[in-house]
C-alpha cells in the first residue's frame, strides 16, 4: 500500500487506417500513460503526422479564443459548469461553421466600434479646435485660399501681438481665456513677412493647429459637430451593449467550443508521439498492472481484435531491472496508491517531489505523524474544537488540493489536539480543568466555583502527586522535553526503517544494511549514550550510578556496531554523521517548546483578563472579556502557523531526508477532462 | 545571598543561551529566506525544497532552547 501502483509496459498496435479511432479509444479508456516515440529508434517506423482534422481544429480554436478575448470570456477561469453541453451537438455546431459565424458576428461589431471610435476621436479634436477659435469672428472659409497671404492658426504660450507688431505684422487675433495654459493665435501675414512671423511665433512656443474645413464662423459650426459627436458616442455605447449581450449569450458556447476544439487538437497531435510505419502504428505506454485486463477487454470490444494490445513486462521494484531497460522505458510513471488517510496528504509530498516508482510514498506516514505532532503541540481542548470544525468544513467545501491538504491537517490535527488536550493536559483555553487557583493562574474549577466529581478528576494523569491534575506544559517542562525526544527517536527509527526497506527492495539486504541499517544502530546507540550521560551529569554533582554506566556502555557498543556497518558506504561520514543524528533527535524538542510558548501566552492572557481586569466592576469585566477573546484568537491563529509549519518541517527534514529520493515521473494518462461539454450515453 | 546570586546568574545564562541562538538563527534564515523567495518566484515547484533549506537554521535556536530549559530546571 505504501508503494506506488505496479505498472506494466504495453504496446498497442494496429493498421494505420485505424489509428484515428484507436487514439480516440485510448483517450476514452483514460489509463494509458504514453511513452513518446523517439524518431529512429525502430527501423521502418517514424513519428506520425498530425491527424487530418487537427490543423482545421487549431485554426478554429484560435478564432474561438480571439472572439472570447474580445468578449471578455475567460474559459480558464470557468472551472465549474452546472450545465455542460452535449459534446455531439457541440461537434455538429463546429462542423456547421458556427465558429466562423460567431467570429464574424463578434468582429463585425468590433470593427464597427473601432471605426466609430476613430470618428468620435476626430470629432472631439475638431470640436476642441473650433471652441478655441470661436472667440474670433472669422468664418472658417476665410482661413485659406489666398495667393499673397500666409495664415497662421495655432496655439502659443504667451501673447505674441506686440512682438509681431515689431516686425510689421498687425493682422493678428489673439485670445487667451483665464486659467488656460495656452492662448490661440490667428495671424494673416503677407507672404514676404511669413518667415519673420514664423520665427517670432516660434519664440512664443507656437504649435500649428489643424482646423476642420467647414463654412461659417467657428461658433456656428460647434453645435453641428457636438451633435455628431454625441451621436457617435451613443453608437459606441450601443455597440458595447451589444457586445455585452453577446458575451452573456455566448459565454457557455465559447467555453464548449474551446473545450471540444482543444480535445480535437490534443487528439489530433497524438500521432506526433507514437511510431507509425507505412501501414501500421505502434503505441508504447504504461498501464497500472491492475487495469491491464480491463484495457485489453475494452480494446477488443471496440475493434474486435484488429487493434491488438500486448504486455511487454511488469516492472519490478529492483533498480537493476530499470537500469537494464531501454532509456525511454527506464522510469515507469508513479501512480500514488495511498489509502483513505494517505490520499489527503499527497500534496505535502508533491511539494517536495514525486516519489520514484521504486520507493515508498511518504504520504501515509506524513498522514499519521503530521496531525499527531500538530495535536501534541496545540494540546488544548479549547483550540482543538474550532480546528476540527474548520477542518471538517474545509474538507467538505475546498476544491483545490492545497486547501484540501490544509483542511485535513486541521481536522485530523484538531482531533489529536482534543485527545491530548482533554486526556493528557486536561486543559482548555490555557486553564486546567481541576485544581485550585494560585496567585497568577486559575482553573475551570476555581473560575466556575464548582468541584468536579472524583471520577472525572481521576481520569487525568498527574506528575507531582496532585499539584497539577493533567500534565502542565510549563511546570512539567523537563518531562515534556523527554517525551518529545522519545517521540523523536521513534519517528527517526521509523524513517530509517523505511529507508532500509526501500534499499532492500531496490538493491538487496547487504546494501540496505550498509546504507540504512547501520544508521539505525547508531540512532539507538546515541539515544542510550545520551540517556546514560543525562543520568550521570544532570544533577548538582556528577554521580556515576551502575545504571548510568550500563546505559553508556550499551550506547557505545551500539554506536560502534553502527559505524562499522556503515563504514563501507559512508566512510568518515559514519562518525561525523553521528552529530547530525543527535541534532535530529534534539530537533524534536520543538514539540514541547511550541506547546510551552502557547501555554505561556495563554497564561499571560488569562492572568490579564480574569485575574487583573475581571474583578474591577462591569468595565473591568468587559475589558477583560475583550482581552480574553482577542488574546486566545491570536494564539489560535499562531497555532496554525507554528504548529503546522514545525510539524511539517519534522516530516520534511528529519523524516523524508532519511528515505525519500523523489524525482519520479508523474503518471499522466491520455484522458479527457470535460467541464463545459459532456458525452451522453446515447453517443457511445 | 550567594545562592540568590547563583539563581540570578542561571537565569541570565538561560536568557543569553536562547537570545543569542535566536539571533543566530534569524541571521541565517534571513539569507536563506531571501534566496528561497527568489527561487520560488522563478519556479513555484521548488517550494518544498526551499522550505527544507529555510528551516535548517532553526536547529541552532532549538539547541539554545534545550540548554536554557536544562539550566532552569536542572541546575
Amino acid at each position: 500500500m505504501l508503494l506506488p501502483e505496479s505498472m506494466s509496459r504495453v504496446v498497442i498496435v494496429g493498421s494505420k487506417t485505424q489509428m484515428d479511432e484507436a487514439i480516440d479509444a485510448v483517450y476514452s479508456i483514460g489509463s494509458v500513460h504514453l511513452v513518446d516515440h523517439i524518431g529512429g529508434s525502430d527501423e521502418g517506423f517514424d513519428i506520425g503526422a498530425p491527424l487530418e482534422h487537427s490543423s482545421k481544429a487549431s485554426e478554429r480554436l484560435l478564432k474561438v479564443r480571439a472572439a472570447g478575448k474580445e468578449l471578455g470570456v475567460n474559459v480558464a477561469k470557468m472551472a465549474y459548469n452546472p450545465e455542460p453541453k452535449p459534446a455531439k451537438k457541440v461537434r455538429a455546431k463546429i462542423k456547421g461553421s458556427e465558429v466562423e459565424a460567431l467570429e464574424k458576428k463578434v468582429f463585425g461589431i468590433i470593427d464597427e466600434r473601432n471605426a466609430v471610435q476613430q470618428r468620435a476621436a476626430a470629432l472631439a479634436a475638431d470640436l476642441d479646435v473650433l471652441r478655441r477659435l470661436s472667440s474670433f469672428d472669422v468664418p472658417l472659409e476665410h482661413y485659406s485660399g489666398y495667393r499673397s497671404l500666409t495664415v497662421f492658426v495655432g496655439t502659443v504660450r504667451e501673447d505674441p501681438t506686440k512682438a509681431l507688431g515689431a516686425v510689421g505684422i498687425t493682422d493678428v487675433l489673439f485670445d487667451m481665456p483665464k486659467k488656460a495654459a495656452r492662448g490661440t493665435v490667428l495671424a494673416f501675414v503677407p507672404n514676404e513677412g511669413a518667415e519673420a512671423a514664423s520665427a517670432t511665433l516660434a519664440k512664443h512656443g507656437y504649435t500649428e493647429m489643424a482646423y476642420p474645413e467647414l463654412t461659417g464662423t467657428p461658433a456656428e459650426a460647434v453645435p453641428g459637430l457636438s451633435d455628431d459627436l454625441a451621436k457617435a458616442e451613443a453608437r459606441i455605447e450601443e455597440l458595447n451593449l451589444e457586445l455585452a449581450k453577446l458575451s452573456e449569450e455566448y459565454a457557455t458556447t465559447i467555453a464548449a467550443f474551446d473545450e471540444e476544439l482543444s480535445i480535437m487538437v490534443e487528439k489530433g497531435e497524438t500521432p506526433l508521439r507514437i511510431a507509425v510505419s507505412d501501414y501500421s502504428f505502434v503505441m508504447d505506454g504504461w498501464i497500472p498492472t491492475a487495469e491491464v485486463d480491463a484495457v485489453s477487454a475494452a480494446l477488443d470490444a471496440r475493434f474486435d481484435g484488429t487493434v491488438h494490445m500486448e504486455v511487454q513486462e511488469e516492472r519490478g521494484r529492483k533498480l537493476e531491472e530499470s537500469e537494464k531497460a531501454e532509456k525511454r522505458f527506464r522510469d515507469p510513471p508513479t501512480k500514488a496508491d495511498n489509502g483513505a488517510l494517505g490520499k489527503h496528504f499527497e500534496y505535502p509530498t508533491s511539494l517536495v517531489s514525486t516519489p520514484k516508482y521504486q520507493e515508498i510514498d511518504p504520504s501515509t506516514i506524513i498522514g499519521i505523524f503530521l496531525p499527531f505532532f500538530f495535536g501534541l503541540m496545540v494540546g488544548d481542548l479549547g483550540y482543538a474544537i474550532p480546528f476540527i470544525i474548520l477542518g471538517a468544513y474545509g474538507l467538505k467545501v475546498a476544491k483545490s488540493q492545497e486547501f484540501q491538504a490544509i483542511a485535513s491537517v486541521l481536522f485530523f490535527g484538531g482531533i489529536w489536539a482534543a485527545i491530548f488536550g482533554f486526556f493528557f493536559f486536561a486543559e482548555m483555553l490555557g486553564m486546567h480543568f481541576v485544581g485550585a487557583a494560585t496567585e497568577t493562574s486559575t482553573t475551570w474549577e476555581a473560575l466556575l466555583g464548582v468541584t468536579l466529581p472524583e471520577w472525572f478528576t481521576g481520569m487525568f494523569p498527574s506528575l507531582d502527586g496532585g499539584g497539577h491534575v493533567g500534565i502542565s506544559k510549563l511546570h512539567d517542562a523537563v518531562f515534556m522535553l523527554k517525551l518529545s525526544v522519545y517521540i523523536g527517536i521513534v519517528h527517526l527509527a521509523v524513517s530509517y526503517f523505511l529507508g532500509f526497506v526501500n534499499i532492500l527492495r531496490q538493491h538487496g539486504f547487504a546494501h540496505a544494511m550498509h546504507e540504512k541499517g547501520g544508521w539505525l544502530f547508531s540512532l539507538f546507540g546515541i539515544s542510550f549514550l545520551c540517556y546514560g550521560l543525562s543520568l550521570a551529569l544532570f544533577g548538582p554533582e556528577i554521580v556515576l550510578t551502575d545504571m548510568a554506566i550500563r546505559t553508556i556502555a550499551i550506547g557505545a557498543v551500539l554506536i560502534a556496531i553502527g559505524v562499522a556497518v556503515c563504514w563501507k558506504v559512508e566512510k568518515s561520514h559514519a562518525i561525523m554523521g553521528l552529530l547530525s543524528v543527535m541534532g535530529n533527535i534534539l530537533s524534536y524538542t520543538r514539540l514541547a517548546a511550541i506547546g510551552m510558548s502557547k501555554a505561556g501566552m495563554a497564561l499571560a492572557f488569562n492572568y490579564m483578563s480574569i485575574l487583573m481586569l475581571g474583578p474591577n466592576g462591569i468595565v473591568g469585566a468587559v475589558a477583560g472579556f475583550a482581552v480574553f477573546v482577542v488574546g486566545h484568537m491570536m494564539i489560535w491563529v499562531l497555532a496554525i502557523i507554528s504548529a503546522g509549519l514545525h510539524g511539517l518541517r519534522l516530516q520534511y527534514v528529519e523524516m523524508m531526508a532519511k528515505f525519500f529520493a523523489g524525482d519520479g515521473v508523474k503518471y499522466d494518462p491520455l484522458a479527457i477532462k470535460r467541464v463545459h461539454t459532456e458525452v451522453l450515453e446515447t453517443e457511445v | 545571598m550567594a545562592a540568590e546570586i547563583g539563581t540570578g546568574m542561571v537565569a541570565i545564562a538561560a536568557g543569553l543561551a536562547i537570545g543569542l541562538t535566536g539571533l543566530a538563527s534569524g541571521l541565517a534564515e534571513r539569507d536563506v529566506g531571501a534566496a528561497a523567495v527568489g527561487a520560488i518566484t522563478e519556479d513555484a515547484t521548488l517550494f518544498g525544497k526551499t522550505m527544507v533549506l529555510m528551516v535548517l537554521p532553526e536547529t541552532i535556536v532549538i539547541f539554545g532552547l534545550v540548554v536554557a530549559i536544562l539550566m532552569i530546571f536542572v541546575m
